[in-house]
């Protein structure tokens, strides 16, 4: 009776499971599926040349044509987004947790950094191409400006954020400065670190396009810029499609990273 | 020094001894002022506090009168202004590490299950794992936490988080508690039950306890003697030695005596000013 009562129950949870599944994915890929359509429809019943707006089928044809190409830039853009992000976050962490150590130090830094993280970055591009020339490393100093602030400012109030009278107890533990950083403040601070890191990388996504737009010669954001010189608008939508499979791509690693390193995190919030 | 400490605490609890004696706690002319000059702000005292081994000694008072403030300065956390505290004879001089702390907040560490969370104590002093862990599986089951060791902190009840923090305070053997309001965030119905559960533990280990309240109910439902102060700056101003049989009933109200305790603690906040009743 039991066994039956748990068989019914647990295909009851898979049915729930897969319609959960189908109103995920299904209902989205649908509607999309559906713009297109009409994009495509309206295209051909107006008859608009190609060069103006291409259809759907027209872009969708060259990803796969020319597929070499657009993944080459696409892993370019990759490279780019992966140095510029690491770096950021490498040395906005510890960064962090210097200028929260020191009283002094944050108060004197904090309106400068609440002011940089403010100013828009793309502004500094072409002063980075003249220190620099037009290469890859302008795109990485980019992104890396993009992402760090944002990683720094929520570093800082990660490494804020213990109650104070927890420290009363590590301290009646007789816990040492480094035993309560390692068992308290830099897991605590985990949550606010991944909250900056998950703003960084939209922005470094962002950054790195706006980068190769000005400065580069290789990457989505060049490929697009070149394809825009030839009026090959075609290639120029296949470009915007492989830019946000990019950015999709580099959101779901970050949720997936947060998700497997705080699985605790899942709650909104500590409370 | 610590390690001899250490080596004392885990030898005691692989021969499964959970009859550590309470310290015992002296204090004389106790006095806290906060900063200096013109801003100082003079919180505590002087007040002289004695703690008999094992007693269950609570402090009632209104907010802000250092009830607070004592408890930090018997824990060696925060230096007194003035006066002297010993423990078990040995003059306080930094923070003492015999103790197990409460808060009114749990205090849990978020990433940490509740099994976790407890062995804290374990991993930051270094003590036996397998020894302690058991001590935190008997607290458990005692706390009727069993079950939950391994959900996070804001997959528990209120009530539960805060049994998971006496848990906590309590799985190093410590001699003395100290609990600054534990109870105070709960709902009423889970404060009654909770101050049971206490009042059995401590029962059974007779460690001495220092407990912060602002309810007459829970000082007089578990204290072997209340302490009355009023601020600021806060003094006794009451002793109160409660004679009631242990372990005390859910409804206090069985007990005439618990009236009468209970009496002379609004009378003496009445008289204070503390309640203005027309």
């Amino acid at each position: 009776m039991a066994a039956t009562i748990t068989a019914t129950g647990s295909a009851l949870s898979k049915h729930w499971l897969r319609s959960e599944w189908i109103s995920a994915l299904a209902y989205p890929a649908l509607s999309v599926i559906a713009f297109l359509a009409v994009w495509e429809v309206l295209i051909r019943v107006y008859d608009v040349p190609l060069w103006l707006v291409p259809k759907p089928s027209d872009f969708l044809a060259r990803l796969s044509s020319d597929f070499p190409l657009i993944a080459g830039h696409a892993w370019a853009t990759s490279k780019t987004i992966i140095l510029g992000f690491a770096l950021g976050a490498a040395i906005a962490v510890p960064l962090a947790f210097f200028i929260v150590s020191i009283p002094a130090l944050e108060r004197g830094l904090f309106p400068v950094i609440v002011f940089l993280n403010i100013m828009p970055k793309t502004v500094i591009g072409p002063i980075i191409v003249v220190w620099f020339g037009i290469g890859p490393l302008v795109s990485v100093i980019i992104v890396f400006l993009m992402c760090f602030f944002p990683v720094l400012v929520d570093s800082m109030s990660g490494f804020r954020a213990v109650d104070p009278r927890l420290y009363y107890i590590t301290r009646s533990m007789g816990a040492s400065e480094l035993q309560t950083l390692r068992y308290v403040r830099v897991p605590a601070s985990g949550r606010y670190i991944f909250a900056g890191m998950k703003i960084g990388i939209v922005k470094a996504v962002e950054g790195v396009i706006i980068a190769e737009f000005i400065a580069s010669s290789a990457g989505l954001g060049f490929m697009i810029m070149r394809a825009s010189s030839f009026m090959d608008l075609t290639l120029m939508f296949s470009g915007l499609i492989a830019t946000a499979v990019v950015a999709l791509f580099f959101n779901g690693m970050m949720l997936s990273a947060e998700r497997l390193l705080m699985p605790w995190a899942r709650h909104p919030t500590a409370d | 020094m610590p390690g001899v400490e250490h080596h004392a605490v885990s030898r005691r609890l692989r021969a499964g001894m959970s009859t550590s004696t309470g310290a015992s706690i002296h204090g004389r002319g106790i006095t806290k002022v906060f900063g200096n000059g013109p801003e100082a702000h003079h919180a505590l005292g002087p007040i002289d506090l004695n703690v008999a081994s094992g007693e269950f000694v609570s402090l009632i008072g209104p907010s802000g009168c250092g009830k607070s403030t004592t408890m930090l300065l018997v824990a060696g956390l925060e230096p007194a202004t003035e006066g002297t505290i010993e423990i078990d004879g040995q003059p306080l001089t930094s923070a003492i590490s015999e103790v197990g702390i409460v808060f009114q907040d749990h205090l849990l560490l978020e990433f940490r299950t509740a099994i976790r969370n407890v062995m804290l104590q374990q991993e930051i002093r270094g003590l036996d794992k397998r020894a302690l862990r058991e001590q935190a599986d008997r607290l458990f089951a005692k706390l009727g936490l069993t079950g939950a060791e391994h959900r996070y902190p804001w997959q528990l009840s209120g009530g539960m988080r805060q049994r998971v923090s006496i848990a906590r305070a309590l799985v190093h053997e410590p001699s003395m508690l100290l609990m600054d309001e534990p109870f105070g965030a709960l709902d009423a119905i889970t404060r009654t039950q909770i101050r049971h559960d206490l009042e059995m533990l401590w029962l059974e280990t007779k460690k001495t306890v220092l407990f912060i309240t602002h309810s007459i109910e829970e000082a007089v439902g578990l204290s072997d003697r209340v302490l009355v102060m009023s601020g600021s700056p806060g003094t006794i101003i009451d002793e109160i030695q409660i004679d009631l049989p242990r372990p005390r009933p859910a409804h206090l109200g069985e007990y005439p005596d618990f009236a009468r305790y209970a009496q002379r603690i609004y009378a003496t906040f009445e008289s204070l000013g503390i309640y203005k009743f027309k």
